[in-house]
């Protein structure tokens, strides 16, 4: 019996440690192939243990980082803005459906709903942000089109608030006087934590990755994040490998696009900072997603 | 639910009205009058112009300094609107569809130009040319314009370049003095197999020839391909399109390549290596040819941009197809407020030297210094890599010819270039450009198909007459008789429209 456990564990901590092993390969060498010589890749292709050794890439990102702290700055303002904001509307729209005594609950529970299931379509949308707001060219258009409010997340906060909120709790406040305000914002929140973390990463995450949004209402360049200023160089790439067939300008173009090692230390560059705060989420992360199953 | 299910309705509804309310501009009537105060002077007016490529770090600077000399010129100003590659599919067809307005756009044949002057998004120039740009005809001259043509009506204007594409390779300039290979001249594809065995029996550890562009330029030297593998071949006479598939000539060729595979001549990545690998595997001593389409001064612009020399070395005669009269041009948006002025600023670009360049090359002495008259260098102390004003590319804009050249650039450049566009095969169909619109949907199968054989095809490595039976029955069975007959319908009433 306990030798079978042994084996079990052992066999699951293997399977782990491959698993982990497997999606860090990628990165390192990622990692690897930003700190090779230019040259050396030429002649020899990508390699985990490179033999030539050259950091030019990074100098030359660094060269000019006036350009990409700008970018930085846009990326964080932006994530900071959004998920402070995003995660404030979604915690008061959904508070209220969780709550009984909601008129109209179940048409408002219908009417997030129901975004979920149909959308205006790509053109309506975006005609709505540049003609009706104007708001091309500005911080808020990486902020308010598609991330502020995510209707899965209101539903998902709605049934934690539902489940794991005692009405008890809430009717005992109600009856020592204090308000509904007051009861959101001392009682319930504090008592939220795990799901405020969980949908918190979750759009600090889709801020910080978010390109798509910058890439159509952006063009000038001081307002581009983070995140785009990478994309475009890969997918200017690759545009105009596709194009290079039917012109001959495009060819020529690719031959002064970035080099190999520039994108990929572009990339490292692009993806640390959000390694390193990983770890902060991760034990409010870890309760948020199991604490629907454990009933105390 | 059912009265929650109504009230929700309604709740939408209302608030649908009342944004709606809020959106509409209306869209007012054009000055066709381009835009005059009462005493005929021209009003201040803000041209843009919309192109692919990055921003660059002083492009407000030369927005700046075009826009004083455009004032003094047609008391205009300019904004420059430079789009990411990358992007420019998704960003300008929102642009287009929310009827945005700027008053130019790059366009190409291989840039949706026939999609969107069918659509309507640029305006038909012939009038407003005949008014304001007396002297674009007179540069481009009659075969430029007539090849620019859509349906005999004209939604955009070329620029003046290379008119044509040469075909050929460019090869390691130290093999070729190594093995005495000779360059002149143009070389049969029993010439190119004699070399690239010297290399394969004598180098070992250079590939021969890297990636499958070869396939890419003999297709391309030998046919004006309309779509999905029809094309007239060149020099017919008639206008008929043939079904390359079926052609002995393409699954000779085809049948060549897959023995060239045989005898180890392609590199190992050929399915998906790019000219870019191609002059990095050159550079790192590892290869010998790449296939590309040529101009004049080729090999040393790609010496230049990728710090390896190569020599080009002609495989056909250039020719010269709707594709390449198409290559780059400048369409004038329906959302203009002022196309008379757009058209007046076109002139300028076709004639006007020194705003060309602004354009092309930046602020004279602060991106750019003159040697003589035409030729200029960076200044002290800017290189290559630290340039503020990288060049948009001298291909998009208006009159080529009238770009300056650099120090290390060939003197004759342009010279060459009138040499080449007079010497290039012109295409029995130039002028015809294919509209898809009625068969998008069989184009859509068949593309997929393409794809599934077209790269197994080009890297020599299948047995090319298996290959083919197999793709033309798959495509066939993707419509491609629709196809056929569409185009054929096509080329019909062109061939008649020419009359």
């Amino acid at each position: 019996m306990q030798r079978k456990n042994i084996l079990n564990t052992s066999m699951i901590h293997l399977f782990f440690w491959i698993f982990t092993i497997v999606s860090l390969v990628p990165f390192a060498l990622i990692f690897m192939v930003s700190i090779t010589d230019e040259d050396s890749i030429a002649a020899n292709g990508y390699s985990l243990f490179p033999n030539k050794i050259s950091f030019a890439a990074y100098s030359f990102l660094f060269n000019d980082f006036s350009e990409i702290a700008r970018a930085y700055g846009v990326t964080i303002i932006a994530t900071v803005v959004g998920t402070t904001v995003s995660l404030l509307i979604t915690a008061l729209f959904a508070y209220p459906l969780s709550r009984q005594g909601l008129p109209f609950r179940r048409t408002l529970s219908f009417y997030i709903f129901f975004t979920m299931l149909f959308s205006g379509g790509m053109v309506p949308w975006y005609m709505t942000y540049v003609n009706m707001f104007d708001m091309k060219n500005t911080l808020i258009s990486m902020i308010v089109p598609n991330l502020l409010l995510s209707a899965f997340n209101v539903l998902l906060m709605r049934s934690f608030f539902a489940n794991s909120i005692p009405e008890s709790v809430i009717e005992s406040a109600t009856i020592d006087g204090a308000s509904e305000i007051k009861i959101f914002f001392k009682i319930v929140v504090p008592l939220s934590l795990p799901i405020m973390a969980t949908i918190g990463l979750f759009n600090t995450l889709s801020y910080w990755n978010d390109w798509y949004n910058c890439m159509l209402f952006i063009d000038k360049a001081e307002l581009y994040n983070i995140q785009y200023l990478m994309t475009k160089t890969l997918t200017n790439i690759q545009y105009l490998i596709m194009k290079s067939s039917s012109s001959a300008q495009a060819g020529d173009l690719l031959a002064k696009m970035p080099r190999e090692t520039v994108r990929m230390a572009l990339a490292i560059v692009g993806i640390a900072p959000l390694l390193f705060a990983y770890p902060f989420f991760q034990k409010y992360y870890i309760s948020g997603i199991t604490s629907g199953a454990v009933k105390g | 639910m059912k009265k929650s299910f109504k009230i929700a309705m309604l709740v939408m509804l209302a608030s649908m009205v009342a944004l709606a309310g809020c959106g509409a501009k209306g869209s007012d009537e054009k000055a066709a009058s381009g835009g005059t105060t009462e005493d005929g002077k021209l009003k201040p007016y803000k041209i843009t112009l919309v192109y692919p490529g990055t921003a660059q770090k002083d492009l407000a600077v030369v927005q700046e300094e075009m826009s004083k000399y455009l004032t003094e010129k047609i008391n205009a100003t300019i904004e420059l609107k430079p789009i990411e590659w990358g992007s420019w599919d998704d960003k300008t067809n929102l642009m287009k569809i929310s009827n945005e307005p700027f008053d130019l756009m790059f366009t190409a044949s291989w840039y949706y130009y026939p999609r969107d002057a069918a659509k309507g998004q640029y305006l038909e120039l012939d009038d407003l040319m005949n008014q304001y740009g007396k002297d674009i005809p007179g540069v481009l001259g009659e075969d430029f314009i007539k090849g620019s043509r859509i349906g005999g009506k004209l939604f955009a204007l070329p620029t003046k370049k290379e008119f044509g594409q040469g075909f050929g390779l460019l090869l390691s300039k130290k093999l070729v003095d190594k093995y005495k290979f000779d360059v002149s001249g143009i070389k049969s594809i029993e010439e190119v197999e004699k070399m690239l065995g010297t290399i394969k029996a004598n180098e070992p550890g250079v590939t021969p020839i890297i990636s499958r562009k070869f396939t890419n330029i003999w297709e391309a030297a030998n046919y004006d391909n309309i779509i999905a593998n029809l094309a007239v071949a060149r020099g017919s006479k008639e206008i008929k399109a043939i079904d390359k598939l079926e052609d002995p000539k393409f699954i000779e060729f085809y049948k060549r390549m897959n023995t060239w595979s045989k005898n180890g001549w392609f590199d190992k990545d050929i399915l998906t290596s790019d000219t870019d690998q191609a002059m990095n595997m050159i550079k790192a001593g590892k290869g010998f040819a790449t296939a590309s389409s040529l101009k004049p001064g080729k090999d040393k612009e790609m010496s230049l941009t990728s710090g390896v020399e190569v020599v080009q070395m002609e495989t056909a005669v250039p020719f010269t197809t709707t594709g390449d009269a198409q290559g780059a041009m400048l369409g004038i948006s329906r959302t203009s407020e002022d196309p008379a002025r757009a058209m007046m600023f076109l002139n300028l670009l076709y004639t006007d030297k020194k705003l060309l360049n602004m354009l092309d090359w930046g602020v004279e002495g602060k991106h750019y210094v003159k040697k003589s008259e035409d030729v200029i260098d960076f200044p002290e102390g800017v290189t290559a890599d630290t340039q503020t004003y990288p060049s948009p590319g001298g291909w998009m804009f208006g009159n080529q010819f009238n770009s300056y050249l650099w120090a290390n650039e060939d003197p004759q450049k342009w010279e060459q270039f009138q040499k080449f566009n007079d010497s290039s095969e012109r295409s029995v169909i130039l002028g015809f450009a294919f509209n898809q619109e009625p068969v998008k949907a069989e184009m859509a199968a068949i593309e997929n198909v393409n794809k599934e054989f077209e790269a197994s095809l080009g890297t020599g490595a299948v047995d090319a007459e298996k290959t083919i039976a197999k793709w033309k029955e798959k495509r066939n069975a993707a419509g491609f008789d629709k196809v056929k007959a569409e185009v054929d319908k096509q080329l019909q009433e062109w061939a008649a429209a020419q009359k």
